[in-house]
């Protein structure tokens, strides 16, 4: 099942050197630091759409349930309880998100797309009816701030804690991808839905775990995201993010006819869409061109991808013909 | 947005009910024949903690004056929402509303048709073309200026300066940026309402001060900040940033600590967020400019009430009721913060 | 009738699709005011030969004539020009709209572009009424019963003045009444003039109104009945009857232990009928019906997919009860399905990891993936069965029929199954390959698998049947032994004539 990332690798180098040439402060230390913080932090939304994406599904309630989980950390704080405590319940809530949304689509055989949006609607009013819509901050928890949005030296050059976060995530996922039955029966499942189960897959729990998966990663985001700018508006933290993992995980390699996708292709195609607003504001070009350029860069991406992959397939078909002459 | 309307249009309902009667007839209300309260409306043009601080100068004014009764709405975002909540104000029959025009141009025949049904001001930015009846705020040309002394104190020497801002639609914000390279290149004032606005993505060289492109964000918080940092990234030689709206400063300071340069590039802001207060104290800010926000709370229920009672004196010719701003530095940083304080915390009480 | 040349002449038709020769040779007339039925087997070609005069296939060879005419229908809209109307199996009906709109789909009387509503509405109730239904015109077709729909089918071909009526198997969702009713529209319709092919396994309702039955056996003309001639002997005489020497024949063991046995089991599909039977230990089992009789189904309950209604079923002597495939696969039952694409396989997925899907879970390392033993599994079956492929990661979807299905007996193989069951298990596979297969049932029979199979081809189960279960309707019309096994009693049973049998 292993997909080509060479063409989104190629892109991310490109736009690397291409900008790293015009653009001499780029190479510096603190950019790069900063690079890395956000694009770890895209990378981990990015994961977790992947799984939903990979059984053929949709989730477009991620940037809600970050903004809901940043604001819910912020009012707990504010009502003084134990800020470990309120990041384990955050956690266990965003299980739950995810737990919801995989029961109504495999059990009541609701679209995923109609149950994320829902999603979507939901936590977002929730986040602004428990805060009363009140711009909010995270004071008094300096442990976890150093622990969501600190940063580990390495000589002068501080690695940003989300990295970490993303580390272990990725290996997490890319073990239980491609080395765990779990892992297999979800792409083939994602492939083959009735194919799966013929085959005794519990196509309906495996689908129901890659949602967990999904809002569980969408909830440390959130926390992650709240502690990076110490600050969330339950109205507008997270909006719209949703949009920019489902760009990652597509872009990434990911189908969403399902069956396809790999984690460092995510983490990658993350990368090349914060590289590519870090490059706009490098090279000066204007902040309101910035999403036509990334739409376009995806638009192509993909497209490229897919001609690539056509012409891998025709080959192999090639193969097949003359062999069997 | 479905959910938020339907919720809206729910309590518009619920709020006719109860309420449409005892307002249509005398002495209902509160016992004793006393007059009925003025029903007003306080809208803003989005959420920060800037708007606390205005909603506790309305409450304030609602205590101290008597007589009004001012609900505050603060549209979560931008100006769909400012128009759906300014019609749903108009379905109530509000009798007088202050808003805060979110693209005072664009708004302006949406704006006289609620002029022509109930009492119109505008507050911290105007709406010049449209019937408002006036403008309660500040000069930000002027406020914009004062800003750029502040650079100018804080960056004697001169050097590269940049300017962070939410979004350059807004009327408020073009004032200030202007005033600010206006001030930096010593150009001649110009008057409020007739201001040249410079290009967006121009770079201004002047004697000493070099004024680079200006970034927006949107509103969108790690836009702000991603937005500092490429900034610090790009520029070696940045000597000042300056963030026109209130979150903008503390995202700089933030971007400069994360750098390491905390003192070495300087921040003046607009607007007074607790970090950059602190930031003030320590010795990391040169200082903000203060529009004092809960007097545009205060003057404008101050205002409005004085209107509903028959009393139009209180419009100047000019239409512009200008409540000034406060300069804060290091030397005045305790005093301004208490009182802050002091408004934040009555601003933040429930009703 | 001789005197007069005949509305429609066929000759020599012939049709070849990849790998299959679906028709050879084929003559058929048809009279003006005729019903002329077309029997045969499944697979005998009458559905190929009713979509060529339709205009959804074109000929290879042979020539139509209309009238003395010769014509060629290109696409289903020159059949129509030319008068000649299918009325499929399944309607094709839009439910969503009224039967005036149905009517006239694709057809719209239309002034200037725009749609004449009243126009619609008049023409659409005169049709109505030819076939004898009184609704109004603006009914909601998914309204209406299939028996209805059916005649709003018949009415929108006789909207386009079609001349002849093709009736592909009209009565297989039909209740008795609505039978009876068609019936009675077929009878005004050969009064008018109208020519009819029907084609239909009922061969009772074939009885009752063919003027003259033309019957079709592997593709060629098997023989013509007149109206005086036409009987289920007679038919079923014409439909069988093939040399079988040539094909595969079994050498059966002696079977062993029962290994599932079920007792009055209802299936969801045909939830009023029970079904009684036991497979044992090295048997293998037939199961024969024609399509529709509901021998999918029966499989699919076995094995999970669709769980019993009703009755009890016993493996190794043990209750059980698959309610998902997982349980029914752990209880040791494979399934080969019908539609291989669809269900038996996994088609992006290599060779490798569509043979070791089942096989995972049990070679499993506290949910990790054994890759050594995976590659053990996937090499086994490759060898086993012999499968064609260049190497192991080689994506199923490139790989032949034959070879596809193999990848698909060798997954279950792994699975070391108590109970194997195959469902049509050499339906679109080169005859090299189904040698292979059915060499593999033996040896599997004879390594004490149960096997029970579903298959259309005649001479397979003649073949390679211990024992046949007929099916007709959702129930089993009969049960044969090696030695009561004949083309002739299979199909009296298939259709269910309990007289014959």
């Amino acid at each position: 099942m292993k997909k080509n990332i060479l063409g989104i690798l190629g892109l991310f180098i490109f736009i690397f050197i291409f900008t790293a040439y015009y653009s001499e402060p780029f190479l510096s230390a603190y950019n790069m630091q900063n690079l890395i913080k956000w694009s770890s932090l895209y990378a981990i939304m990015g994961i977790g759409v992947a799984f939903v994406i990979i059984t053929g599904g949709i989730d477009l309630s991620i940037g809600s349930v970050i903004g809901l989980v940043a604001s819910l950390m912020a009012l707990a704080i504010k009502k003084g309880w134990d800020p470990n405590f309120a990041v384990v319940m955050l956690l266990g809530l965003s299980l739950g998100i995810g737990l919801i949304h995989g029961l109504l689509i495999t059990k009541v055989k609701l679209q995923p797309f109609v149950v994320t949006l829902c999603g979507l609607l939901v936590y977002r009013g929730i986040s602004r009816w428990m805060t009363d819509n009140q711009t909010m901050q995270y004071p008094g928890t300096d442990k976890l701030d150093s622990l969501f949005s600190g940063k580990v030296l390495m000589g002068s050059f501080g690695l940003p804690a989300p990295l970490f976060f993303l580390i272990v995530v990725a290996i997490l996922a890319a073990i239980f991808l491609n080395r765990t039955i779990w892992g297999r029966y979800l792409f083939a499942l994602g492939n083959n839905e009735d194919g799966a189960r013929y085959s005794g897959i519990e196509t309906d729990r495996l689908k129901i775990v890659a949602y967990v998966i999904c809002s569980f990663l969408a909830g440390l985001s959130g926390l992650l995201f709240a502690y990076e700018l110490d600050s969330v508006q339950p109205a507008q933290t997270g909006e719209f993010y949703e949009l920019y993992a489902i760009a990652a995980a597509v872009l990434g390699g990911c189908s969403l006819r399902g069956g396809q996708g790999t984690i460092l292709g995510v983490i990658i195609a993350a990368a090349v869409i914060r590289l590519l607003r870090n490059s706009i504001n490098l090279l000066g070009i204007s902040t309101h061109l910035e999403y036509a350029i990334i739409g376009m860069v995806i638009l192509c991406g993909v497209a490229a991808d897919e001609i690539i992959k056509r012409v891998m397939a025709r080959r192999r078909t090639a193969q097949v013909t003359t062999a069997r002459k | 947005m479905i959910k938020k309307l339907t919720m809206m249009a729910a309590a518009a309902a619920v709020f006719a009910a109860g309420c449409g009667k005892p307002s249509d007839g005398d002495g209902a209300t509160e016992g004793g024949g006393a007059k009925p309260k003025h029903k007003i409306a306080y809208v803003t043009n989005g959420i920060d903690p800037f708007w606390d601080l205005c909603a506790a100068g309305v409450k304030q004014a609602e205590n101290e004056l008597g007589g009004v009764e001012c609900e505050i709405h603060f549209p979560p975002k931008g100006l769909a929402d400012q128009k759906s909540i300014l019609e749903t104000l108009l379905t109530k029959g509000i009798k007088g509303i202050a808003v805060s025009p979110i693209d005072a141009d664009g708004q302006t025949k949406f704006l006289n048709e609620v002029a022509s049904e109930t009492v119109l001001i505008t507050h911290d930015a105007d709406a010049p073309k449209s019937n408002r009846q006036v403008y309660v705020g500040t000069d930000n040309y002027k406020a914009g200026r004062a800003l750029g002394q502040l650079v100018k104190e804080a960056i004697p020497d001169g050097g590269e300066v940049m300017i962070f801002v939410g979004r350059l639609e807004q009327l408020n914000a073009r004032q200030r940026r202007q005033g600010v390279i206006d001030e930096l290149l010593d150009r001649p004032h110009q008057v409020l309402g007739q201001v040249k606005f410079d290009e967006v993505a121009k770079v201004f060289k002047g004697d000493k001060y070099t004024v680079l492109d200006t970034r927006t964000d949107n509103f969108v918080m790690d836009t702000a900040k991603s937005n500092a940092e490429d900034a610090i990234t790009k520029h070696k030689d940045l000597a000042c940033m300056v963030g026109l709206f209130a979150y903008n400063p503390p995202r700089c300071l933030a971007a400069i600590r994360e750098a390491g340069k905390l003192g070495q590039i300087k921040v003046c802001g607009f607007d007074e967020d607790d970090d950059l207060l602190q930031a003030i104290k320590d010795g990391h800010a040169q200082g903000t400019i203060s529009q004092q926000p809960w007097k545009y709370g205060y003057n404008s229920v101050k205002v409005l009430k004085a209107i509903l009672d028959g009393d139009t004196s209180v419009i100047p010719a000019n239409k512009f009721i200008d409540v000034g701003f406060k300069v804060v530095t290091s030397k005045n940083i305790e005093a301004f913060w208490s009182e802050k304080r002091k408004m934040a915390a009555l601003g933040a009480k429930k009703d | 009738m001789d005197a007069q040349p005949s509305l429609l002449k066929v000759t020599a038709i012939g049709k070849q699709f990849p790998g299959v020769q679906a028709l050879h040779n084929v003559d058929l007339t048809l009279n003006r005011g005729e019903v002329l039925s077309l029997v045969g087997e499944n697979g005998a070609g009458k559905s190929t030969m009713m979509k060529i005069l339709a205009g959804v296939h074109t000929p290879d060879a042979g020539t139509i004539e209309l009238d003395g005419k010769p014509i060629r229908a290109n696409s289903v809209r020159e059949a129509q020009a030319h008068g000649i109307a299918l009325i499929h199996q399944e309607l094709n009906l839009a439910g969503n709209l009224d039967i005036a709109a149905n009517i006239f789909l694709g057809n719209e009387p239309h002034k200037a572009g725009f749609i004449d509503r009243k126009d619609i509405h008049a023409q659409a109730s005169k049709h109505l009424k030819r076939v004898g239904l009184a609704f109004p015109t603006d009914t909601l077709v998914a309204d209406l019963t299939i028996g209805h729909q059916q005649l709003v089918e018949i009415a929108k071909a006789l909207s386009v003045d079609a001349r002849i009526i093709i009736m592909d198997e009209p009565t297989s969702s039909l209740a008795q009444k609505e039978t009876e009713n068609l019936f009675k529209v077929v009878n005004d319709l050969r009064s008018q003039g109208i020519s009819i092919i029907y084609i239909s396994h009922r061969l009772g309702e074939v009885i009752e109104l063919s003027d003259r039955v033309s019957v079709l056996r592997d593709g060629e003309n098997a023989g013509e009945l007149a109206r005086e001639e036409i009987s289920h002997d007679a038919m079923v005489k014409l439909m069988v009857g093939r040399d079988l020497s040539q094909f595969y024949q079994r050498n059966a063991t002696e079977p062993g232990e029962v290994v599932i046995e079920a007792n009055r089991l209802r299936t969801s599909a045909h939830p009023n009928r029970e079904l009684s039977f036991s497979v044992r230990q090295g048997e293998i089992v037939g199961i024969a019906g024609l399509v529709g009789a509901g021998r999918t189904e029966l499989l699919q309950t076995l094995f999970g997919i669709t769980p019993a209604v009703g009755g009890t079923l016993k493996l190794d002597g043990n209750k059980i009860l698959p309610r998902r495939p997982l349980e029914a696969i752990i209880a040791g039952i494979a399934l080969a399905p019908e539609d291989r694409k669809q269900h038996g396989l996994v088609s992006e997925m290599s060779v490798r990891e569509n043979s070791s899907l089942p096989r995972l879970r049990v070679d499993q390392k506290a949910g990790m993936i054994d890759f050594s033993a995976e590659t053990n599994v996937a090499n086994e079956a490759v060898e086993k069965m012999d499968i064609k492929t260049p190497h192991l990661e080689q994506v199923i979807q490139y790989l032949s029929g034959g070879n596809q299905q193999k990848v698909v007996l060798g997954k279950w193989l792994a699975m070391n199954p108590r109970l194997l069951l195959l469902d049509e298990p050499t339906r679109g596979i080169d005859v090299g390959s189904k040698q292979e297969i059915y060499k593999l049932m033996e040896e599997l029979a004879a390594s004490g698998v149960a096997i029970l199979f579903v298959s259309s081809e005649m001479e397979e189960v003649l073949g390679m049947a211990d024992r046949v279960l007929v099916m007709h309707e959702g129930a089993i019309t009969g049960e044969l032994d090696r030695n009561q096994l004949s083309e002739e009693t299979i199909m009296q049973l298939a259709t269910d004539n309990k007289a014959a049998a």
